[in-house]
């Protein structure tokens, strides 16, 4: 079972499946106790190769890494003691790969590489890890499969299945964070699906603006709709400029009841009770500023036409004057 | 997205204690004195509304804190006032013109572009001017390079103006009509 029908170069190359397919094992045997009679069954001939056995004919082979060897395998197989020894058939995969690591290898490029095992075992550990939060009956199928497969003792199959189990893994782990969907005929590298999301967030944004300013929702085009809201907030400036300027013509001692107004507002009521601090000048002003183009949505205002309306324009006060032409309309 | 009551409401609040803050310093001075505080104390009113979230808010602040100091401290009293009046805008993107010229000249001899090309540089070019002018118009623009975030701050700009145009219409209406009875 250890070394039939495989070359020492193939199994080294899949030597980070092996792993995956022990920890499957190990989580198969986990969630399923039952199971391991039946796997005791199936490899009676070899589940009771010791590992120590097996240890003691590559010390004896190769005395100088034997140390190593064992340090390697004590720690590997301190995770999970209990699931491991009984599948021996992981076990003599790994014992298998230990192997062949001492054949190629110096012992200090065995070093190197004990270290990049580890952190590929880590990576495996962390696939299998989210494997099994996420579909643990899958894969329970697919460790059984592979049983069975490597019960007909066919490298070729287990290795495949060990890869297929390692793509779900790639795939689950590409589905955790792209949303984007390119349709057909669009790029798919991430700087275009980027700055398709971009505009995208950008055209949304835009039609929230569009059912904001009022006269934005028939013009078709980015540049158009743009102008219009330029536009808008312009005149909404504007507006405030004009708004605050009459407020001071028409209030000049500031003391409004805000409050009380505030209490009438609700009701949507106009407030009588402001009267008493209005200086009898203001209502000339009042009369050069048309009714109907404070309530008009856009506030175009036109100072010549209001020159021509203003039927005695010298009556004005000087301030109000020089707060027209400052406001450079 | 119209402007809720919630936010006339507080806006006028916030807007009466800056009047009610400078009230009496300026009871005897001319209109556009007059006129210019009402206009402070508005825009204060509405860039605190949103209590420095957002960047227009900030900058309209910081700007008003340049012309009336005292007054946008008092007002914000509530709020932290010197963290929002020194809070650094995100950084404006210099780039040197001629470098910038050069580089677009060497773009534009490098693919020559057929008709319809050419006018789709077009549209995107007054694309970008516009955006660019929207930039001059919305307080703090010019720091916001990032066009989502100058459209979102735009909208959030605009229902706040709408909201302080509303209130203030509504309480010139109020004086006018007790003007006239």
């Amino acid at each position: 079972m250890m070394m039939d029908g495989a070359t020492e170069a193939d199994l080294f190359l899949h030597c980070t499946d092996m792993s995956v397919l022990e920890r499957q094992r190990a989580h198969l045997n986990y969630h399923h106790p039952g199971l391991d009679s039946t796997l005791a069954g199936f490899f009676s001939d070899s589940s009771m190769i010791h590992a120590g056995g097996f240890l003691g004919t590559a010390g004896l082979e190769f005395p100088v890494i034997y140390g190593e060897t064992t340090m390697e395998s004590e720690s590997r197989l301190s995770i999970s003691p209990e699931k491991i020894t009984p599948a021996s058939f992981g076990s003599g995969n790994f014992k298998k790969r230990k192997f062949d690591s001492v054949v190629t290898e110096t012992k200090d490029l065995d070093e190197k590489k004990k270290k990049k095992k580890m952190r590929n075992r880590e990576e495996v550990e962390v696939e299998v890890e989210e494997e099994e939060k996420s579909k643990i009956t899958e894969q329970n199928n697919e460790s059984t499969k592979s049983i069975m497969k490597m019960n007909k003792k066919s490298r070729k199959e287990q290795n495949d299945c060990s890869n297929g189990s390692s793509k779900v893994t790639k795939e689950m782990q590409k589905s955790d964070y792209i949303h984007v969907r390119a349709r057909r005929g669009q790029a798919t590298d991430s700087h275009s699906i980027a700055e398709r999301a971009r505009r995208e967030k950008i055209s949304e944004r835009m039609k929230f603006l569009q059912d904001l300013v009022p006269g934005c929702d028939k013009i078709t085009g980015k540049a158009g709709m743009l102008d219009e809201i330029i536009n808008y907030v312009q005149s909404l400036q504007r507006q405030v400029e004009f708004l605050s300027m009459k407020l001071a013509a028409v209030s000049p001692r500031m003391d409004f009841d805000i409050d009380e107004f505030f209490a009438k507002e609700v009701v949507s009521a106009p407030v009588t009770n402001l009267a008493n601090n209005v200086t009898p000048s203001h209502e000339m002003v009042n009369c050069c500023y048309p009714h109907e183009m404070v309530n008009s949505g856009y506030l175009h205002f036109n100072p010549m036409q209001q020159h021509q309306n203003c039927q005695a324009p010298s009556m004005w006060d000087s301030d109000v004057q020089n707060l027209y032409s400052s406001l450079g309309v | 997205m119209q402007p809720t009551s919630s936010m006339k409401e507080e806006f006028l609040k916030k807007w009466q204690m800056g009047i009610q803050i400078c009230g009496p310093s300026i009871d005897n001075t001319s209109v556009s004195e007059r006129k210019k505080v009402i206009k402070l104390s508005a825009d204060v009113a509405m860039a605190s509304l949103r209590k420095g979230t957002t960047c227009w808010s900030r900058a309209l602040i910081q700007k008003t804190a340049t012309e009336d100091n005292s007054l946008v401290r008092q007002m914000l009293s509530g709020i932290k006032a010197e963290t929002l009046i020194n809070k650094t805008l995100p950084k404006k993107t210099l780039c040197h013109r001629k470098i910038v010229r050069r580089s677009k000249k060497i773009l534009m001899r490098r693919n020559a572009r057929s008709a319809s090309e050419e006018a789709a540089a077009k549209a995107k070019k007054l694309v970008k001017r516009k955006t660019q002018g929207l930039r001059s118009v919305v307080p703090g623009g010019e720091f916001m390079n990032n066009d989502v975030l100058l459209i979102q701050e735009t909208l959030d700009y605009i229902v706040s103006l709408q909201t302080q145009v509303n209130v203030m219409r509504s309480i010139v209406d109020a004086t006018e009509a007790g003007i006239e009875r």
